[in-house]
């Protein structure tokens, strides 16, 4: 495992830009695991705006998963809500933010730009 | 496998046999469900080895049934010295108290014994018969059943345990139990979600039973939302049993959605759609607004939360699209199924901005306006940007999954519901006629929210100039001229699909009709043809796939019907909208009033009775809400600024009719009417609507539950 590419959550920042998370404020801290290490990432949101950092206040909602999983997800290669379901990510809190967040996780790519399958098919 | 008996809290149910008894196979739809899985597939009670006879079920409420049982096998039932009451609730999983009492003068012995065991299936596994994948295990820990399953990180578990003294094997629970003579005994035994999608849970029930009576906490909540509701008198008995009856149901179907514990919006229908869906839960709340407007608040913070984002041709989503439906079982988790939300459906999307707009009009709060404004002109792009994939500006379906997506994204989503005349079907794309309507809706309605509330006026009079280009377009391209009706739908190279459908009352409740129109399509609707006198079929008779009893190609829908009847009254037919009302709550009275989600189109002369269609789902959350439409369109309650006005519009059958307390903008307000329309039909039952002489007996208050 490697630890968790910060430019996927840069980018996630600037998605937030062009497409606010509606008027939403709060914090989510990623405690992303690797190994015994616990790398924590919070992600500040103010009035629906991005910023990323080592640093934050008290997160609403704290969301943990491994790198893998949580670069996965950010990087659109597996979708967030099912990888909560599977018990990949686990979300405790506010859940509500964290399905504020996930809209600005990207879609799969596929051959064309588009996404075309899930996670089942991109396993085999 | 006798009589199935359910009970529900959200999405948690119950199904089992008359006994309690739960013995589910993969595709026996049988057990304890919870977010989709299945948390306990068998479950048998048995004294000394005996299973046990069912003497009656008792459903006490939604939530709760109580068993009577007797020892013994067979139909002959001999020993009736022992007997045994089970009564269970949901919450959380079940709790279920079992009584064991002794009529004898001799004290007995027994071995009572409780097996358990769960296969932990997806719903959709039990529909379609699919296999697991993962490794099951059960293990006894501090007295307790831990039934469980794992697939990587995904885990499920299911915890038994019981109050009296037991023993605890792989298999079950064992009781040793002495009863003294006219004496009973007794033990609660709590079946627990252990771990599910929000983790370990800790298998804590919803309810605690320190005192005699264990009380969910739904009970508490249902007494509150039936004393939050208007309450309802008139002449008319049926009416009263049906009104109370879609609360009740009503509470039944809400559904707390994860994202926001506390609220609920309506699920789609019991127990197989205990989920969010775009279209049921924006047209149930439409129909619930003048009685419970929270449910449509939610509904809006909900799919708005959820609204589409990106572009992913496994979920069928785009930016701006409104889901379809979400689940939550092991092959969602495993993107098995698109379902993390789905988002095929077109029609959610416009009709998600009709909802915002009816909500403000009814509630006056434009704070959520204001909050989702941003949802609301994505969802309004989405129309234009992603819904015209005909390139004729027309908003159509195709699904871009193949596999697992929904070949028919609108409300007929059968194969074969959309048909021309002479029974063709046409390909795909199709731009349906009703969504033209909700998208000429959804302008007009954005455009007022646009003025009032976001204070974009330039966005305003685009939409509304985009609208009344529409409805010029869709009045030239669908109108089928030798029939005087709209066609079903357009296929790409323009044909009309000319099938005359009950989609042409969604039109008149959109307000897509040129109002030289209306009159044809309002006796169209009224014809022999498609009204059948209990309702307006969903294909006209005489069509090429016409069949009475075909889901979406001659059958009658009760929430159809409601908006049916607000789209005639829209256009000023009273008396037709009051004989669409009176037909469907004649109706109601066959099912107790409850209605079902469709009955057979046969003429009413023919059966006397409405033939049901047979559905594995009841209640469905529209056909519950139908009455209360029905309500607001026969009293005529329509906000007007910060005013209701009411203009009555009643079967005569009805007499007085009086609606208490309809919340609002406005607080408090009570609506009046008195049956002055006749509505043509002539009396068969005492009870029916068509009856000149209606009971004139009157009781005080809410009718009794």
């Amino acid at each position: 495992m490697t630890d968790l590419d910060k430019s996927l959550l840069e980018a996630l920042a600037e998605r937030s830009q062009e497409q606010p998370v509606t008027a939403f404020n709060g914090v989510v801290r990623f405690d992303v695991k690797d190994g015994d290490r616990v790398d924590q990432w919070y992600l500040t949101i103010t009035k629906g705006i991005v910023t990323v950092g080592r640093e934050g206040g008290e997160p609403d909602c704290v969301v943990t998963g491994d790198s893998a999983t949580f670069d996965a997800v950010l990087s659109g290669k597996a979708n967030a809500m099912a990888a909560l379901l599977r018990g990949a990510l686990a979300a405790q809190g506010k859940f509500i933010l964290m399905t504020a967040l996930q809209r600005l996780f990207p879609g799969s790519p596929g051959a064309d730009g588009l996404p075309t399958a899930g996670y089942a098919e991109r396993q085999s | 496998m006798s009589a199935e008996v359910k009970i529900l809290d959200g999405n948690t149910f119950v199904v089992s046999d008359d006994s309690g008894d739960i013995e589910a196979s993969l595709t026996d739809p049988t057990g304890l469900f919870s977010f989709d899985t299945r948390f306990l597939s068998r479950w048998v009670l048995t004294i000394d080895g005996q299973r046990l006879n069912p003497l009656s079920v008792d459903d006490l409420q939604y939530f709760e049934t109580r068993f009577f049982l007797v020892p013994g096998t067979g139909t002959v039932y001999i020993d009736a010295k022992l007997s045994v009451i089970r009564q269970r609730a949901v919450g959380g999983g079940f709790h279920e108290e079992l009584t064991i009492l002794n009529h004898d003068d001799k004290p007995v012995d027994l071995e009572v014994r409780i097996e358990a065991a769960c296969d932990f299936a997806d719903l959709f596994e039990v529909k379609d018969d699919l296999k697991k994948k993962g490794e099951y295990y059960t293990r006894v820990d501090d007295g307790r059943l831990v039934l469980g399953y794992r697939r990587e990180t995904y885990v499920r578990e299911t915890w038994v345990s019981a109050t009296e003294a037991c023993a605890v094997d792989e298999g079950g629970l064992t009781f040793v139990v002495h009863v003294e003579p006219h004496e009973q005994w007794s033990t609660d035994l709590h079946v627990a979600i252990g771990r599910d999608v929000k983790g370990a849970t800790g298998g804590t029930l919803k309810y605690e039973r320190h005192a005699k009576k264990a009380r969910p906490n739904m009970e508490l909540s249902l007494e509150k939302w039936l004393d939050d509701a208007p309450s309802l008198d008139c002449d008319w008995d049926p009416l009263k049993r049906t009104y109370q009856r879609s609360l009740v149901d009503l509470a039944a179907l809400r559904f707390s959605p994860l994202s926001l514990p506390g609220h609920y919006l309506p699920a789609a229908g019991l127990p197989w759609f205990m989920t969010m869906f775009g279209r049921d839960s924006i047209f149930t709340s439409l129909q619930a607004l003048p009685f419970a407007s929270e449910l449509a608040r939610t509904t809006l913070v909900a799919l708005g939360v959820w609204q589409g984002s990106r572009h992913d041709d496994f979920r069928d989503e785009d930016p701006g699209r409104i889901l379809h439906e979400m689940r939550f079982g092991e092959m969602t988790a495993f993107e098995e199924r698109p379902h993390s939300p789905y988002y095929g459906s077109v029609d959610a999307t416009p009709l998600y901005v009709v909802l915002l707009d009816e909500y403000e009009r009814w509630t006056g709060d434009t704070k959520l306006v204001r909050a989702l404004e941003r949802q609301a002109r994505a969802a309004l792009a989405w129309i234009d940007d992603y819904a015209d994939l005909q390139g004729n500006g027309y908003v159509a379906y195709q699904r871009r999954n193949e596999k697992t997506g929904l070949e028919n994204q609108c409300w007929k989503d059968s194969w074969d519901s959309i048909s021309y005349r002479d029974g063709r079907l046409p390909g795909f794309p199709r731009a349906t006629c009703e969504l033209q309507g909700y998208a000429y809706d959804a302008k007009v309605r954005g455009a007022r929210l646009a003025r009032l509330v976001w204070k974009d006026p330039a966005y305003a009079e685009r939409l509304e100039k985009e609208a009344a280009d529409l409805k010029r377009r869709f009045n030239r391209d669908f109108w089928v001229a030798d029939g005087e009706y709209y066609a079903i739908a357009l296929e790409s190279d323009g044909s009309k699909v000319d099938a005359l459908a009950s989609n042409n009352g969604h039109l008149l409740w959109s307000g897509i009709v040129d109002k030289s129109k209306a009159k044809a399509v309002a006796r169209h609707l009224m014809s022999p043809a498609m009204y059948s006198g209990w309702g307006v079929r969903t294909l006209a008779e005489g069509q090429g796939r016409y069949n009475p009893i075909g889901y979406h190609v001659g059958t009658i829908w009760p929430y159809d019907n409601s908006f049916i009847a607000w789209g005639l009254r829209r256009y000023g037919f009273k008396e037709e909208a009051a004989r669409i009302a009176a037909g469907i709550l004649d109706a109601a009275e066959f099912f107790e009033g409850r209605l079902p989600e469709a009955f057979g189109g046969y003429e009413r002369e023919l059966t006397k009775y409405p033939v049901q269609y047979p559905t594995s789902c009841s209640p469905q959350a529209w056909s519950t809400g139908a009455p209360l439409l029905f309500l607001r369109t026969m009293l005529g309650l329509e906000p007007i600024g910060d005013h209701l006005v009411v203009d009555p519009a009643l079967p005569q059958g009805i007499g007085r009719l009086e609606l208490l307390d309809i919340p609002g903008r406005w607080g408090r307000r009570d609506a009046f009417g008195r049956g002055r329309m006749d509505v043509g039909s002539r009396p068969r039952r005492s009870a029916q609507l068509g009856v000149i002489k209606p009971e004139k007996k009157r009781l005080n208050g809410k009718a009794a539950q």
